[in-house]
């Protein structure tokens, strides 16, 4: 079972990297992307564009060969960033690594989109970013069931907590809180989302 | 056990995503179920990714860019306006609902389909004989991408490749006269290799190809068109 947020995996995924440079701040970025995830924190997407955008403009310059796809990449790339920063988990790899991951896939796409005239994205199927997602929210939820957690519940916006106490303690399914809360459907998982990303933050301060 | 697995300078393609679809595809589903070479992948993934970001990787291309670092520089994206965009949006990536499962009937078994697949076109299933085949509609020009079932009992006739022949077997086993393969072989032939796989139980397979098969032997030198049937 995967722990909900332990620091200890990402230093284990850093000393099995041991060969390589320390220039990078892995702990700035993983910083910036779980505030970028808890608290959609524009200045900390700043600082993750400013590090990534130069060099992924470039590399994708040198692979395409062209300023408008490059550009398209960059955009693409770090729109993905900023949409799925609640995916990132660094207990299963660093920063670098999720960032690369996104722009190699962008950058698959948008070429079989020109090669081979075909939009069917199908790089999120051959290099999965989220594949631990799954088994993860059902360790967070085994979690969240096991101990009082409404002290913790209660610290969120109250529509978040609507949300996720909805969904956890009365066991109602995505689509039955849309209808009842009347709301859109997406609106509900993007909401329950940010609590969990909370949740999860807070959980982990007390968690060893 | 599995035992054929694709060659390293393969999976640093992978990793840097340069191959074409129908080969990427084919090593996702190795390293679905080969845990050997999955990490291997992690591990060239994460080192590709820290050269990448490196400054003194990008530094070592700008004299070899330098003239596009010019126009970039002519052209210079405002950064400020990007993130001003991005961070506009509310959107939020909803949680991926479990995976849903995609499975195809080859004469009356049911397969689940590897992740990679899943969202690939399928064309109709052809039959010949205990061969039945659909096209995996990738739109890759010269190569060729399938799904490939041959039935208890059948075989491929000897034959020869003009280009390359990946064959992936997802279920079942088959053998030829390198000896028996297993679910999770990714077996690699070129123009060099002469096989003629024969299943007992039956088998699925993945193949990619990127020139139709050339038959070796007497009769089935009539049988050429099947070639172009399998590959
Ligand atoms: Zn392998």
């Amino acid at each position: 079972m995967q722990s909900v947020h332990s620091e200890l995996p990402s230093r284990q995924t850093a000393a099995t990297s041991s060969s390589m440079t320390n220039k990078i701040d892995h702990s700035q970025l993983c910083q910036w992307l779980k505030a970028v995830a808890v608290d959609r924190d524009k200045q900390a997407f700043t600082g993750v564009f400013k590090f990534f955008a130069p060099k992924i403009q470039r590399i994708a310059q040198s692979k395409l060969n062209n300023e408008a796809l490059a550009a398209e990449v960059l955009q693409d790339t770090m729109s993905n960033v900023w949409r799925k920063a609640h995916l990132f988990d660094e207990s299963k790899g660093a920063a670098t690594t999720w960032v690369y991951t996104i722009m190699r896939n962008v950058t698959f796409d948008l070429l079989r989109k020109i090669k081979a005239n075909k939009e069917d994205n199908l790089s999120d199927d051959i290099w999965p970013l989220a594949e631990s997602l799954n088994t993860e929210d059902e360790s967070f939820t085994d979690h969240i069931q096991s101990r009082n957690l409404l002290g913790v519940i209660e610290t969120l916006p109250e529509n978040q907590q609507q949300v996720v106490k909805g969904f956890y303690f009365m066991e109602m399914s995505q689509e039955q809180l849309a209808v009842h809360l009347n709301l859109p459907l997406g609106t509900i998982k993007s909401r329950l989302r940010l609590a969990l990303g909370k949740l999860k933050l807070k959980l982990g301060e007390h968690h060893d | 056990m599995i035992k054929h697995h694709p060659k390293f300078s393969l999976l640093q393609s992978f990793v840097d995503g340069e191959l074409p679809a129908s080969l990427a595809a084919g090593i996702a589903i190795h390293a679905e179920m080969c845990p050997l070479c999955q990490q291997k992948i992690t591990q060239l993934t994460e080192q590709v990714a820290e050269a990448s970001f490196e400054d003194n990787f990008t530094e070592s291309f700008v004299s070899e860019l330098i003239d596009s670092v010019v126009t970039t520089t002519a052209t210079e994206l405002d950064f400020d306006d990007i993130i001003g965009q991005i961070t506009a949006s509310d959107d939020v990536e909803p949680t991926k609902p479990v995976s849903v499962e995609r499975s195809v009937s080859f004469k009356g078994t049911e397969y689940v389909l590897p992740n990679a697949l899943r969202n690939m076109a399928l064309g109709k299933t052809a039959q010949i004989g205990k061969l039945s085949r659909a096209r995996i509609l990738l739109d890759e020009g010269e190569i060729h991408t399938n799904l490939l079932h041959i039935g208890a009992g059948g075989s491929i006739p000897e034959h020869t490749h003009k280009g390359f022949e990946l064959t992936l077997l997802l279920a079942g086993t088959f053998a030829d006269e390198q000896g028996e393969y297993v679910q999770g072989d990714f077996i690699m032939l070129d123009k060099r290799h002469q096989h003629q796989p024969a299943t007992e139980q039956g088998c699925l397979c993945y193949t990619v190809a990127n020139d139709a098969l050339h038959f070796t032997q007497g009769i089935n030198k009539l049988l050429n068109p099947i070639g172009a049937f399998i590959y």
